[in-house]
């Protein structure tokens, strides 16, 4: 069919053409660093993508770029867990009682507009130069955005599905359980996801200020031993995994909330 | 059951609804009486926008009337329940359950074991013929197939009454159509005590065992009139286009 | 209403509640030193105090707040003059997004802060690189939500102008970009809190003044009680500016939704 041809052949020439203006900042690169005043401080592309290879089985630091990269995730799956649980139960709460909105809200709005990174001095004093203030850290910064995400998700709740479900007979803690929460659902992932990016962010920057492993000291090293090289290294792996969790969280968001997609 | 004729399944007596605006009172429902049998089918006919909604609402138990009272089955009513089951005008499934999901949920909430609920569910929703459609999620039906749905939900509970709120509102033309006889072939199978509300002059002789007039702003009864038509009813039966005329003459025609 | 004054009640209590255990914790019952946790009061004191006083970092309040305004705003806009048009372009014209689409995808999952070293090594401690990073911090989200806003133009409309005779251009300008209004702003408004996030942590690496260093110094200083200043500051500092854009907004889209 002449549609599905042209369908393809689009597919086709976008590819191409992806391919081809990665290519040119690749050429860009390379021409731009060889030989030249800027290759000094910048290696190319070569140097780069060989050294990252090479960096999955030679150690930068104490581990390979798997270690670091297991590190960093694994801080941030710990304190983003809590906050996942902790936030979303807090925000939902916030959002359908009253009560809870009156006491817990000042505080929320208080804190909120304070960065998480503008906690590092803080947690550093409060909890020392190890773990718990990573995970401290991290905390902060996923429990903002799930707490706000699932608060609206409670409040956005359709009054007359509420009514419905009292028609059918559900009690009050029946009602929380298998009427608000799945209602706020869209509104709660959207809250994890931004949760995840901003707390990969803040890993880093809390790896970058005090840390002997992860991604973060990574690039931080590089730069206190003027290593450009292993700089980019560091670089591509922490866009790597970036690139791996945003993929992650749409495709659990695609299974999880098939029932939202507008159909025809 | 009491099986007495002078039994009236809903007994409601002076319901009034009134709202504090900035602008001092507004009624919105003004001293309305009904009783019906068991088994009846009452349809409001009115206007649009004359608090039709609130009046059902207040016999449901959705709402609360500011006075007069409302007994349903015996028991006076205070909120809403699975004794009175509600269709929407707005369809409101729960949209990320599925079809036997939705219908089963009342009897979910109430401590039902799960062989036990799917088998009552799985009756309902072929008495409302979605058979096959048991997994299906509400985003992918159609209107007419959603609002099945509904009426399945609500009659799952086994409820004394059924209140409808212009079920058929957001349906296509056709699709009413379809609807009005789907329901009318479900009552002939399971019949129950109906309260329904519409401004469709068609649907409502279609449907009706008693029809009340409505009149506008504030909601109060201007006429009531016995339909006393065999079933399954013809629109362009004579006595139907009759009754059908001086019905719809009956309306306020202002807004 | 009755219930929202008693709302309203709750709150207060629970604040001052939670503020009189603060104090007590501290200044009364001295349950934590004071090198690790400071008493309210001494906060609010020193918050006062720093509006002249340069000690011990070596700059007074307003002069770090200055400082780090001048960084961010500066990275800010130049995300936002290029990230927008970029994301407009990127949606209105499909052959140039195939091309610019997978660079910036590229770009894309690395987090602000991660070009921090990179700029260090590159411009040096000072405000080039520091602008550099919250320029890349604000572009992002400025690209993402420009393209989203292009994106949700509603074909009826363009069919309208294209009765009408209108050429591709015109319905760029006359159609396209007034319904991307309010996710443009939108975007700017997320930019605004990564790029003063971004701030933070590029002052807290690799400054010697503004207000993320004020509070990196005094950790070092074991003075917690400038460090919560700070914090208090650079929150009302955010929030101020977050406000301001909100009006903006206001303005904007007062128009109503295009349908």
């Amino acid at each position: 069919m002449n549609t599905r041809n042209s369908a393809s052949a689009v597919t086709i020439f976008r590819i191409l053409a992806g391919l081809f203006s990665i290519g040119c900042f690749i050429a860009l690169w390379h021409f731009g660093t060889n030989g030249t005043a800027l290759g000094k401080l910048l290696p190319g592309p070569s140097v780069v993508l060989g050294k990252f290879v090479a960096s999955f089985t030679t150690k930068i630091g104490k581990y390979t770029i798997l270690g670091h990269a297991m590190w960093s995730l694994s801080r941030v799956m710990v304190a983003y867990t809590a906050a996942a649980v902790i936030g979303i139960g807090l925000g939902l709460a916030m959002g359908w009682y009253r009560t809870a909105e009156a006491i817990f809200r000042p505080f929320y709005e208080m804190i909120r507009p304070i960065p998480p990174i503008a906690w590092i001095p803080i947690a550093i004093i409060w909890f020392g130069l190890g773990e718990s203030a990573k995970y401290f850290l991290i905390f902060l910064s996923a429990f903002a955005s799930i707490t706000l995400n699932s608060f609206d998700g409670a409040r956005s709740v359709d009054r007359v599905l509420v009514g419905a479900a009292k028609m059918l007979g559900a009690n009050d803690r029946q009602l929380f359980t298998s009427i608000v929460l799945p209602a706020s659902t869209p509104y709660i992932f959207a809250g994890l996801q931004v949760a995840l990016s901003t707390s990969w962010a803040t890993v880093l920057a809390a790896e970058m200020v005090r840390s002997s492993e992860g991604v973060g000291w990574v690039i931080v090293s590089g730069m206190e031993m003027n290593n450009t090289t292993q700089i980019l290294v560091g670089i591509i792996a922490i866009g790597l995994i970036g690139f791996m969790l945003a993929t992650i969280m749409r495709e659990v968001e695609a299974k999880l909330l098939a029932w939202n997609r507008q159909g025809t | 059951m009491n099986s007495n004729e002078s039994f009236f399944i809903i007994d409601c007596e002076g319901l009034t609804k009134t709202f504090e605006t900035p602008n001092g009172e507004f009624e919105v429902v003004a001293d309305f009486s009904l009783k019906a049998r068991s088994n009846e089918f009452v349809v409001l006919f009115g206007p649009g926008q004359c608090g039709k909604t609130t009046l059902l609402n207040m016999m449901s138990g959705l709402e609360t009337a500011s006075t007069g009272s409302v007994v349903v089955n015996g028991k006076a009513v205070s909120g809403p329940g699975p004794e009175r089951g509600v269709v929407f005008q707005s369809i409101a499934l729960f949209p990320w359950l599925t079809v036997m999901g939705n219908v089963e949920y009342g009897l979910k909430m109430r401590g039902v074991g799960k062989q036990e609920r799917r088998g009552r569910a799985q009756r309902y929703i072929e008495l409302v013929g979605l058979q096959g459609f048991e997994d299906a999620f509400p985003v992918k039906l159609s209107g007419g197939m959603k609002q099945r749905v509904g009426i399945a939900r609500a009659y799952c509970n086994e409820p004394a009454v059924l209140f409808m709120d212009e079920p058929f509102g957001a349906l296509d033309a056709q699709t009413r159509y379809l609807m009005q006889e789907e329901l009318q072939r479900i009552m002939s199978v399971e019949k129950r005590t109906t309260v329904f509300v519409t401004n469709n002059i068609e649907e409502a002789l279609y449907l009706a065992d008693r029809i009340v007039v409505l009149a506008n702003c504030p909601t109060r009864i201007k006429a009531e009139y016995v339909i006393d038509l065999p079933r399954p009813r013809d629109y362009v039966d004579s006595r139907f286009l009759a009754l059908r005329q001086e019905i719809s003459g009956m309306l306020d025609r202002a807004l | 209403m009755k219930k929202d004054r008693r709302y309203l009640l709750l709150s207060l209590l629970a604040v001052s509640t939670v503020l009189a255990a603060w104090w007590l914790a501290t200044d009364i019952l001295k349950l934590v030193p004071s090198t690790t946790f400071p008493s309210p009061v001494k906060v609010l004191r020193t918050l006062v105090i720093k509006f002249w006083d340069p000690n011990p970092d070596g700059a007074t309040l307003p002069q770090h707040v200055i400082a780090s305004l001048q960084v961010s705003l500066t990275g800010y806009l130049m995300g936002v003059f290029i990230g927008v048009p970029l994301g407009i372009c990127m949606a209105w014209f499909t052959r140039f997004d195939w091309f610019a689409r997978p660079l910036f995808d590229m770009l894309r999952p690395i987090p602000g802060i991660a070009w921090i070293p990179l700029m260090i090594i590159l411009f040096g401690i000072g405000v080039m690189s520091k602008a550099m990073v919250i320029f890349l911090s604000s572009f992002t989200a400025c690209v993402v939500n420009s393209y989203s806003g292009i994106k949700q133009t509603k074909a009826v409309h363009l069919w309208v102008a294209r009765t009408f005779g209108a050429g591709n251009l015109e319905m760029l300008f006359k159609i396209a970009i007034p319904t991307s209004l309010p996710l443009v702003l939108t975007g700017m408004r997320v930019a605004l809190g990564s790029s003063w996030s971004a701030l933070v942590a590029a002052e807290l690496l690799a400054s010697t003044q503004g207000l993320g260093f004020m509070i990196m110094q005094c950790r070092g200083l074991y003075r917690p009680d400038v460090i919560i200043a700070g914090m208090i500051t650079i929150g009302s500092v955010g929030a101020f500016l977050t406000w301001l854009l909100s009006l903006l907004e206001r303005r904007v889209v007062k128009g109503g939704r295009f349908s």
